[in-house]
């Protein structure tokens, strides 16, 4: 007798998020009503995306591997931002506000606001747009960048449950979509996202960071927290059905495994990272090198077909 | 060696200790009769025990005395911040008042006055068989036992009172003892204590045995604070040299004061103070017997014992007369002690045919699920900050505690304080109001963060955080604004969790949902006060039929006050003790997760407040 296999219904899909205005380029994430790649149970619409990051200066401690693709453009943040879009095939650009951070440099947003306006002139992508990593500081350029680029519907971040105020009342203004993060807990995960609705802002432009590791850092964590969030959302938990986005490329780039081998393995284990994170229900990753980024985008191309069958 | 002598300034008086060259200065505070707060127990870590020797702020525990010294004590740093008496207080509530006399009367020191036959050539019988004969007609008991010091001295003080005499009966291991024998007739004068020894906060009872009248109840927060604000950490410090020693003598000088201040006060002889009855957690019971504690803390997490048996007074020093019988409620498990068992005694849960449910809301928050055929206990580690410890302006529910609160649209505030006076600091039930109050003016978000955008001068940056005032300087006796920080409501946050998570990890444990249950006792030194409503929308006490809730105050000191009074009461408790099952949260894989799930006003899922939400 045939074993009949037991398809799960959802009764509630995560939500979609655009970023980008028409006109322009405009993606759509998020909106799946089934746990990864299961197309038998749900719905897929969008396929998981896959954005570049650049930072707005020159990044101080990369490794040879990571520097080699972009070469000199590392030093304009424009110029390598164009050279992802042409070159690599970039359809989303994320841009890290390195500088503005006192370990950087400490820019104000006057220094940064120009050189995201040349980015968006040049390359038309839909941005993200995320700060230094220093609360103080982003609370002070991230609403002057928002206003400045009020009407791109960009995704900015990073929103925590300690500083979520600022940057979801600029980003409500100025019509953008937010970054939530959680420190790998569903719970917390939630409380953000609950915290910055309570605020008015509309939870469909909301995208979860349930934070990244990467292959052998504590991956499977981040894994089984993700499905949980995943499982609840389906059944209904509307604080839970906000997209995913997952920043490998730095989390991968940050190992000693990537950083100190000479040959490809860097690039290995940022496409491992990555497609484990597109298995846990990510759906966006910020990678950071090309070739990564490239074969990522393959795979999701194979598995939204089908997995190869076809 | 040397000594040296140590001057302490405090706000508003000063205090000596003469100590030997090398004492820290937490110590020399101590031996002055000052707490000094130090959450940490002296290990230089938690920063709080800040003292200023000339300009300069140091911590007490890490400055060593080598010279005469004078040293400013700061408000902050006291962990006392009020006298420890609680006045007209009353601390029981509800069904507790009800069951007060439930068990028939019988203390568990009784005096029976005997005038005897003088022995005759045909009547040869020994003093102590005289006396047992005619105690026999008075007292149901087939054995009378007695020892060696009491029956020393009885030939002469039988024939110095003419064969009339008073015999002192205490009630122990189920049968009777001669415990003392006075000279003629004292029956009028026979008094008892009964205590509630919290970790943080210390209760006495002066009660007259034979009117059962509540003479004077006295409230102080434990001296051991200086050496921890958790039983763990006290445990740490009394498995140092000399830790459990001082860890004693801490909280029987708490228990001396009371007993001295209240005596005084009611012009009663501590020689005719004859039974003491304790309940306290597991750990108190070992710190204040001098019982190594230390295993308490490494698993698998086993105490001593959790039945203490009866002593003299003078065996544990407790000033009262040496041959008083102090006897101790027994406890459950590990966490689950003799004040949790006092309180099912006083409620009365475990007669109850309903599912009934016990939370009291303490340091270590003691819950107790069942009815009269079963019943399980845990603890959650909730800390002190409903009993007013641990926070910024936070003090025990005694007069001008800000007890209740009422914030309006305009963001007024309105305070009620116990004894009507001026405020000094805010106690539990302030803080539950407070934190209902704040959250409903949207001056705090969900999370318990502080709106700095609000159109109120009350909302300001602090030294290190943001925060809140209750009340300004000029309109308190506190010396200074009443705030609440983030940081207070951040501990709030975390005390209300653990409770909140424990009630319902409990439940799950045994398959119940917190729909069924038909009762539930809420237990604390709330004072007279304690809003379930506002509970409820902090996320404190679970969302059901508010008729289901019933506040009956300090239910640990009534147990004690209830065995103190009836011996059955005591066997009973005995009973109760034997028939819950202790239940270890820590060990449920579910309970973390409940727990950061609890740490959000009310909840991180809102569908269990229904009523909060609308």
């Amino acid at each position: 007798m045939p074993i009949e296999l037991i398809k799960e219904k959802c009764s509630s899909p995560i939500n979609s998020v655009e970023i980008g205005v028409s006109g322009k380029k405009v993606v759509t994430i998020g909106g799946e009503s089934a746990m990864p790649f299961l197309f038998d149970e749900g719905n897929m619409p969008n396929a998981p995306r896959v954005a570049l990051e650049i930072l707005d200066s020159e990044p101080a401690e990369w490794p040879e591997e990571l520097i080699r693709p972009f070469g000199d453009s590392l030093k304009d943040p424009v110029g390598w931002a164009v050279k992802c879009v042409k070159d690599f095939g970039a359809g989303i650009l994320c841009v890290r506000l390195q500088s503005t951070h006192p370990d950087y440099g400490s820019k104000d947003a006057d220094h940064v606001i120009p050189i995201l306006k040349s980015i968006i002139k040049e390359t038309a992508v839909p941005l993200i747009v995320i700060g230094g990593g220093d609360d103080e500081r982003d609370n002070i350029v991230l609403p002057k960048v928002s206003q400045a680029l009020k009407g791109e519907n960009c995704l900015l971040g990073i929103a925590t449950q300690n500083n979520y105020k600022t940057l979801a009342a600029t980003a409500l203004a100025d019509g953008h979509s937010i970054i939530a993060e959680s420190p790998i807990d569903i719970n917390i995960a939630k409380q953000v996202n609950i915290l910055i609705s309570d605020m008015g802002f509309n939870p469909h432009k909301i995208l979860m960071h349930p934070t990244t590791t990467s292959l052998g850092y504590g991956m499977e964590y981040v894994y089984s927290i993700m499905e949980r969030g995943r499982l609840a959302a389906f059944i209904g938990d509307k604080m839970l059905a906000m997209p995913f986005i997952l920043f490998v490329g730095s989390e991968a780039w940050k190992t000693k495994e990537a950083k100190e081998a000479a040959s490809a393995q860097g690039v290995n284990w940022e496409i491992t990272t990555a497609v484990s994170m597109l298995q846990a229900g990510a759906d966006l990753l910020v990678m950071r090198h090309p070739e990564a980024a490239e074969n990522v985008r393959k795979y999701i191309e194979i598995v939204m077909n089908g997995g190869g069958k076809k | 060696m040397k000594g040296f002598n140590v001057r302490f300034i405090l706000p508003g008086s000063t205090k000596e200790a003469a100590v030997a060259g090398g004492t820290d200065l937490l110590s020399a505070a101590m031996k002055a009769g000052i707490v000094i707060s130090a959450s940490c127990g002296g290990e230089g870590l938690c920063g709080k025990c800040k003292v200023i020797i000339g300009q300069k702020k140091v911590l007490a525990c890490e400055t060593i005395v080598e010279h005469d010294l004078e040293v400013t004590i700061p408000r902050e740093s006291l962990e006392i911040h009020e006298k420890g008496a609680a006045e007209s207080e009353e601390f029981t509530k509800g069904v507790v008042l009800k069951r007060e006399n439930a068990y028939p009367y019988f203390p568990l020191v009784t005096k029976v006055y005997l005038k005897l036959a003088a022995p005759t050539a045909d009547d040869n019988v020994s003093d102590l068989d005289r006396i047992c004969r005619e105690l026999g007609k008075k007292v149901d008991s087939l054995h009378i036992s007695t020892k060696l010091a009491n029956v020393k001295f009885l030939s002469e003080t039988l024939r110095d009172s003419d064969f009339e005499i008073t015999v002192v009966l205490g009630y122990k291991e189920g049968g009777f003892s001669i415990i003392a024998v006075e000279p003629g007739d004292t029956t009028g004068r026979n008094y008892g204590f009964a205590f509630d020894i919290g970790t943080t906060t210390v209760v006495g009872q002066l009660i007259d045995l034979n009117s059962r009248e509540i003479l004077g109840t006295r409230i102080a927060f434990n001296k051991q604070a200086s050496y921890g604000s958790d039983v763990i950490t006290r445990i740490v410090f009394a498995s140092a040299p000399e830790g459990l020693e001082k860890s004693h003598k801490a909280v029987t000088s708490n228990m001396n004061e009371m007993i001295d201040d209240l005596t005084g006060a009611c012009g009663v002889n501590l020689g005719d103070i004859y039974a003491i009855t304790c309940a306290g957690n597991m750990t108190m019971m070992h710190l204040l017997l001098k019982i190594d504690p230390s295993a308490i803390r490494k698993p698998p997490y086993i105490p001593t014992t959790t039945a203490f048996p009866a002593i003299h007074s003078s065996e544990a020093g407790i000033d009262a007369n040496p041959k008083s019988l102090v006897s101790f409620l027994p406890g459950v498990g590990t966490y689950v002690g003799g004040d949790i068992v006092a309180g099912v005694l006083a409620c009365g849960l475990f007669e109850n045919d309903g599912l009934s449910l016990l939370i009291d809301i303490g340091t270590n928050g003691e819950i107790v699920l069942g009815n009269r055929d079963w019943m399980m206990g845990a603890a959650a580690s909730a800390g002190p900050a409903f009993e007013g410890s641990g926070l910024s302006c936070g003090m025990k529910a005694v007069r001008g505690a800000i007890q209740k609160v009422d914030i309006d649209a305009g963001l007024n505030v309105k305070c009620d304080i116990i004894g009507g006076s001026k405020a000094l600091g805010v106690c539990g039930s302030g803080y539950i109001d407070l934190l209902c109050q704040m959250l409903k003016r949207g001056i705090i978000d969900k999370a318990g963060k502080i709106d700095m955008n609000i159109k109120s001068s009350r909302a300001r940056r602090g030294e290190n955080v943001n925060e809140f005032v209750l009340a300004f300087k000029s309109e308190t006796d506190a010396g200074k604004d009443i705030i609440i920080t983030e940081d207070d409501i951040e501990n709030l946050k975390r005390s209300k969790g653990a409770i909140y998570s424990a009630i319902i990890s409990l439940l799950a444990k045994v398959g119940k949902d917190i729909n069924e249950v038909a009762k539930i006792y809420i237990a604390g030194g709330f004072g007279n006060y304690l809003n379930i409503e506002n509970a409820v929308s902090i996320g404190l006490l679970p969302d059901v039929k508010r008729g289901v809730y019933e506040f009956i105050g300090n239910s640990s000191l009534a147990g004690a006050r209830m065995s103190l009074l009836s011996k059955e009461a005591f066997m009973v408790a005995d009973g109760i003790a034997k028939s819950i099952t202790y239940i270890d949260l820590s060990a449920e894989p579910t309970y973390m997760d409940e727990y950061v799930a609890s740490l959000f006003f009310p909840h991180t899922n809102l569908r269990r407040f229904p009523s909060v939400r609308s």
